[in-house]
């Protein structure tokens, strides 16, 4: 991807700046092969960094498979592979992916077959199964960079960066067997920069979820990260969250918030209801909520440190994803955010599909709601398929849970 | 405790006589039978002897705890119905980790004195976290396995785990784990793979000495048992198998078969495939083969001779290797042991052997090879379903075995 589409049209807003990059970026994997270039499977947390600095280009089944579950195409997807033998309480994201190779069927037209894939396994675990399914479809080489639990002990977490910084020079000279090209680590250096900054915008993007009234939501964040996730490290990253920032900053300075009269601010456990979020926006309106944030949406706000070398700070920041830490740290990030953006309640989301990150709800439900003494609400669904999401039964505990927090505002008068 | 052998199907063997008279079996292989089904209540006073380390499935160098003066005892679930757990974890994970977390906060979390969870996929991760919340009194330690063994860093990283253990258990108990410490654990823990071998290529000989359920039982009394103690019943019965065999090496009416997954359980699904003539002739279980196979050579680094061994194991499901092994690595068992089936147990909510399950059917359909998946749950104590379709899978597809 050569062309800067921001620089072209000054004034293009966020939202447009992001339809123009993402055509932009889905043309140029489409023709790859006619550019002589690679196109490699990554997932979503993973140093894809490296990818980019040799001109490989990483496309992302997850965000494919978020795509055709918020067009509610979870089901029939689900059901095309349930027919292959696969079961219904996988991840929905490869539960997606695998029904879209099956149909052909995708909200989006759909993404080029990868001539080589990278797993992370701080996300999670899932991730490598499913490709090691498409490792063998493809018959393309599968990476897995293996990121232990990023315990509480420093010297065991020297280790890991040490373990970690060898896969990743294992990875470098995949990518040069690849390609047959030698790797250009000062364009890595380039790379690194320009992720960097991008992070810390979408960073400071997320953090005006502390301003009261919020100017945004979660929905807000989960929109505007599909780019930090396919362009990071790229100069149109930098420029897109740019243009983001001093937007929703001028929303901020003038006291325009993301819902009217804005009396709760809650936080959201686990991964989107991808095909319910606009319905959760509207119904926590009504009330006078908004869920402004998650360390979910979090999981892409890296602190790459560029003076060090540049596979350390790699090492590093994908190991410390929140999805890859203990129980407590897990909790202590979440009792910042609860601190830092003023927050007064919980939305506490068992995912059946995403085990990884829900297997932590209910210890983290008790952490939160003692240290914090706010209320939480737990219930469970599925965060792409439909036959899994009860409706009325959800719908009833989320206004019961919004009137208790209404029924405490009225007691502390 | 309700042991571990549900009623009704108790395995062909125990309805014989156990006895040194020649012909007969040896009193040693009764006592590692009762031993393998009620372990905790056979081996109630192993803690007057030495703190027991609780681990689970499946990486977990155990000659690093036995070096380490402690006592390695493998948690392998419960057969009684969840109750604690199901508040911790959601029931759609895998019922193995729910059993395991069911049996240490329902009903035998004093048994132990400390635990070191190896890491190998999602829930074991996370499930650490949870169990060490609930043991906040108990020593705790995770191990980190290496979730790759793809590339020559799991080696390296696996030898690093192992140095962080040894130093943590040397925290532990307050004194040093000498490389002559482990070197003695080695030559023990080596003994005891090599016996267990041996009687398995005996057990695969001589079908009709002893069941599957029998010599699978053996191997799963040494993740309880003093390792000392484990060696002396084992080489009896080895003994005695070498001494009977020849008695017994009528194949009639049997037939060979592979057993493929993680863990058979409940146990009594060996006696189905007893009760079908299915002799189990190899495995690639977490319970058998990966525990049986390999030896730790001798190096002048233990944490590296250890990491080699790990590196030799057969293919577990949730570690990354090639990603065809899932079913080449079957092939080659299945034709060199000249085998007639696969048997697949596939425990319930296993998301690792949930991914692989279609594509390795697919390839043995494609290749005509027999293949049945057992599904089974920890806390399945019915098996009439399965053994139908063991008996009708058996006559039709392969025209072995069937009603008895």
């Amino acid at each position: 991807m050569n062309k800067r589409p921001g620089k072209t049209k000054q004034q293009a807003s966020a939202q447009e700046l992001s339809r123009q990059l993402t055509e932009a970026y889905l043309q140029d994997a489409r023709t790859a092969h006619e550019q002589g270039k690679y196109v490699a499977y990554a997932t979503a947390v993973s140093p894809v960094e490296l990818f980019v600095a040799h001109d490989v280009i990483p496309v992302y089944p997850e965000n494919h498979a978020a795509a055709c579950l918020t067009k509610r195409m979870g089901t029939e997807l689900s059901l095309a592979m349930e027919k292959k033998g696969y079961t219904s309480h996988l991840c929905a994201y490869a539960r997606s992916d695998l029904g879209y190779r099956i149909t052909g069927r995708s909200a989006t037209g759909g993404i080029p077959d990868p001539a080589f894939l990278l797993a992370c396994n701080a996300q999670c675990f899932t991730l490598t199964k499913w490709f090691e399914v498409l490792s063998r479809k493809y018959r393309a080489p599968l990476f897995v960079f293996d990121t232990p639990q990023w315990i509480r002990d420093p010297g065991a977490r020297k280790e890991i960066v040490k373990y970690c910084v060898r896969q990743l020079r294992e990875l470098v000279a995949a990518l040069e067997e690849l390609t047959g090209k030698r790797y250009d680590y000062d364009r890595l250096a380039e790379v690194m920069a320009c992720s960097r900054q991008a992070s810390l915008l979408y960073r400071r993007f997320l953090d005006m979820a502390a301003y009261k009234p919020s100017p945004i939501s979660i929905f807000d964040a989960l929109i505007h990260m599909a780019i930090i996730v396919y362009l990071r490290g790229t100069p149109q990253c930098v420029d897109y969250y740019q243009t983001l920032c001093d937007e929703v900053q001028a929303k901020a300075d003038q006291g325009i918030g993301a819902v009217k009269n804005e009396r709760f601010r809650l936080y959201w456990e686990n991964l989107p209801i991808w095909f319910k979020f606009r319905d959760h926006f509207n119904l926590l309106k009504a009330y006078g909520a908004n869920i402004l944030t998650s360390l979910y949406v979090h999981a892409w706000c890296y602190e790459f440190d560029t003076t060090k070398d540049p596979l350390e700070t790699l090492a590093e920041n994908y190991c410390a994803v929140f999805s890859n830490r203990t129980l407590e740290e897990r909790a202590a990030m979440t009792l910042d955010l609860f601190q830092r953006y003023s927050l007064n309640g919980s939305l506490m989301f068992v995912n059946r599909s995403c085990k990884a990150v829900s297997f932590a709800v209910y210890a983290l439900k008790e952490i939160i709601t003692e240290k914090t003494g706010t209320p939480a609400l737990i219930f469970e669904s599925d965060m792409g398929d439909p036959r899994f999401y009860s409706e009325t039964q959800i719908r009833t505990r989320i206004e019961a849970f919004l009137e208790t927090l209404q029924s405490r505002e009225a007691e502390k008068g | 405790m309700t042991p571990l052998m549900p009623q009704g199907y108790l395995c062909r063997g125990f309805t014989r006589n156990y006895s040194e008279k020649p012909g007969m079996k040896p009193e040693a292989l009764k006592r590692l039978l009762e031993i393998a089904n009620d372990p905790y209540g056979c081996l109630a006073d192993l803690r007057k002897k030495k703190r027991i380390i609780g681990s689970t499935l499946a990486d977990c160098p155990e000659e690093l705890i036995h070096a380490a003066g402690l006592h390695p005892f493998l948690i392998l679930g419960t057969n009684t119905p969840i109750r604690h757990s199901s508040a911790l974890l959601p029931d759609n994970s895998c019922s193995l980790a729910r059993s395991n977390l069911e049996l240490v906060i329902g009903h035998q979390g004093a048994f132990f004195d400390g635990f070191v969870l190896a890491q190998v996929c999602d829930t074991t991760q996370h499930l650490c976290d949870i169990w060490r919340r609930k043991f906040p009194d108990h020593d705790f330690e995770n191990f980190l396995a290496p979730r790759q063994v793809a590339r020559p860093s799991a080696r390296a990283w696996y030898a690093q785990e192992c140095r962080r253990l040894r130093s943590a258990l040397e925290g532990y108990t307050g004194r040093e784990i000498t490389d002559e410490d482990l070197c003695e654990s080695f030559r023990l823990y080596n003994e005891n793979r090599s016996l267990l071998r041996r009687l398995y290529a005996i057990k695969q000989g001589a079908p009709a000495l002893m069941t599957n359920r029998e010599f699978f039982d053996c191997v799963k009394a040494a993740f309880f048992m003093d390792k000392e103690e484990h060696n002396r019943l084992v080489r009896e019965v080895v003994d005695w198998a070498e001494r009977d065999k020849d008695g017994f090496i009528d194949q009639a009416g049997n037939f060979k078969v592979i057993m493929a997954g993680i863990v058979v359980e409940p146990p009594a699904i060996y006696d189905l495939i007893d009760e079908v003539q299915g002799n189990i002739v190899a495995d690639n279980l977490c319970t058998a083969s990966r525990y049986i196979y390999h030896d730790v050579e001798k190096g002048p680094d233990p944490a590296e001779a250890l990491a080699d061994r790990h590196l030799r194991k057969p293919h577990f499901s949730p570690i990354n290797a090639d990603p065809e092994r899932i079913y080449t690595d079957l092939l080659e068992l299945y034709r060199a042991a000249g085998a007639e089936a696969i048997f697949y147990c596939h425990i319930k909510y296993c998301e690792s052997q949930d991914y692989d399950l279609p594509d390795i059917k697919a390839r043995m359909r494609e290749q005509g090879i027999p293949f049945l998946e057992l599904e089974t749950e920890y806390q399945t104590t019915r098996l009439s379903q399965m053994r139908t379709r063991l008996q009708a899978f058996c006559e039709s597809v392969i025209g072995k075995g069937g009603s008895m």
